[in-house]
């Protein structure tokens, strides 16, 4: 009976959140120029990072695997992009509600639109990464037609990271551990998963590794139609499968704990 | 919608976390052994906050609620602005409530004062269209003149509640609820606030504020509840609190 009613309590939270559109749009653009205020170049600063980490991974990696720069530094730009809103995202999934804890205090506002709030970010500062990665692929001569799927990908990709957020944010806030936790996890996962190196230039035997990995598949999803190719099927049944879990999880969580969130902030 | 507040039964009981409850380890601990190693170490408190509280409020109402540190003031203030859910018992809230719980949450420091009005609005959801209309208004309420320009950092601890309060109480909400920061600001200003808080009842509409200064409950408020221990000790007209006081 109680049960019922926090069920249906937890999915009136997400449809509240989905219909404060307009207030988290809006908060998430003046976080995102708050953030940045008084830098010359705003989130392109995030931008020039990824830029960075794929112009070092690529020259070390290309070398080591024996590709030319032309060849390895387009697939891990668009890799460490793609990262961006999809493993990228479980790090910063710890801070979704300790990054509210002042307005949660004060204010009535569903549980999930603290994670829609983050999840908008995340697409901000990717708009700003991809922009970045269309310039510096048309300087090089080698800007790639994106291909529709990434119409369906990115939003399925931020479903996602919206719905894995809660549960991983809620486990933050309460066990302050697993803030730091997450911290190295995500790291590690960025290792594990082929964003530097594909599938192929590894030992058969730890193929796993990749196949196993649902941010693998949710990033292949992404960066392939990025590189102007579809993803293949294995990868968007594989997202669709995680999805799935997440959005279950997500709503396991908010009917059991959605109450207490604010008392562990 | 007629906007009226009534709590039926409520109660609202929430653990209170010490640090080493909020560790894992801890808890990792605490599942091997059976949880017997950590019980009856008061780690986690459960704290009941309102015991049975009952009351109803109607448009024009303005409630004062007093009683010492730690009687349930501002428990009652954020089960009345939905920020806690209460554990037991019915709330039924009918109107837009805009809450003034903090001062301080939801400001930018190193964004002026304009910017900060700008935001305070936007978290209400007012239309940007509609902020920039009122903005005037609101500027020369608060009297923060050539300040507003100003980053909020520099602003004393007045300026900033006068700001606060200014927007607060522009934005036209049915139900407004108040810690008692209120009594921050000179005293010019505390006529002023005074004078639009008794116009905003006018307006028909609910006012709840905590407040230790029973000379601002005198004068602002037409009903009373004293807190103790989380529960309602008193219910009432102000005039027999007064009554009933002195």
């Amino acid at each position: 009976m109680d049960i019922a009613r926090d069920f249906a309590a937890a999915t009136q939270d997400l449809g509240a959140g989905a219909r404060l559109a307009p207030l988290w749009w809006r908060v998430g653009l003046e976080q995102t120029v708050a953030r940045y205020r008084r830098t010359l170049l705003g989130p392109f600063w995030l931008a020039s990072s990824t830029l960075a980490t794929a112009f070092s991974l690529a020259i070390v990696f290309g070398s080591i695997f024996g590709a030319s720069l032309a060849q390895s530094f387009p697939f891990i730009m668009a890799g460490v992009v793609a990262w961006s809103v999809t493993g990228g995202m479980l790090g910063e999934s710890a801070n979704t509600f300790m990054l509210g804890a002042g307005i949660m205090q004060v204010q009535k506002l569903p549980l999930s639109f603290h994670a829609f709030l983050q999840v908008n970010r995340m697409m901000i500062n990717f708009l700003h990464q991809v922009v970045a990665f269309w310039a510096v692929m048309a300087l090089l001569r080698m800007f790639p037609l994106p291909h529709w799927q990434l119409i369906l990908s990115l939003p399925l990709a931020a479903a996602t990271a919206l719905l894995f957020s809660i549960p991983v944010g809620m486990l933050a806030t309460r066990y302050r551990d697993i803030n730091y936790m997450i911290g190295f996890i995500s790291q590690a996962l960025f290792m594990l998963t082929p964003v530097f190196w594909r599938k192929g230039q590894m030992s058969p035997k730890l193929h796993w590794i990749a196949d196993l990995n649902p941010f693998a598949h949710l990033l292949e999803i992404v960066r392939q139609p990025l590189l102007g190719h579809p993803a293949a099927l294995t990868d968007w049944l594989a997202s669709l499968g995680f999805f799935v879990v997440a959005g279950v999880v997500a709503v396991l969580s908010l009917t059991l704990y959605r109450r207490r969130v604010v008392f562990w902030l | 919608m007629t906007i009226s507040i009534s709590l039926n039964g409520v109660t609202l009981d929430y653990a209170i976390y010490s640090v080493r409850a909020q560790s894992l380890r801890n808890a990792v601990l605490n599942m091997a052994v059976g949880g017997k190693l950590m019980k009856g170490s008061n780690d986690v408190t459960v704290v009941r906050a309102l015991n049975n509280v009952s009351f109803t409020l109607r448009e024009g109402d303005r409630l004062g609620l007093v009683g010492h540190n730690g009687s349930g003031k501002t428990s009652m203030l954020k089960v009345l602005a939905g920020v806690y859910e209460p554990t037991g018992g019915r709330i039924r809230v009918d109107g837009r409530v805009s809450s003034m719980i903090s001062m301080s949450i939801g400001l930018d420091h190193d964004a002026s004062g304009i910017q900060n009005i700008r935001n305070l609005a936007m978290m209400q959801q007012i239309p940007k269209k509609e902020i920039e209309r009122r903005l005037p208004e609101i500027i020369s309420f608060s009297e923060l003149g050539a300040y507003i320009h100003m980053p909020f950092k520099t602003y004393s601890a007045g300026m900033m509640a006068r700001l606060t309060f200014s927007v607060a109480t522009a934005l036209n909400a049915d139900i407004l609820i108040m810690d008692e920061w209120i009594s921050a600001g000179d005293a010019e200003f505390q006529q002023k606030a005074a004078a639009r808080m008794a116009s905003l009842v006018d307006e028909a509409k609910i006012v709840v504020i905590a407040s230790h200064d029973m000379s601002l409950i005198k004068r602002v408020c037409n009903k009373v509840m004293v807190m103790e221990g989380g529960q309602a000790t008193f219910f009432g007209s102000t005039e027999e609190w007064i009554r009933l006081t002195t």
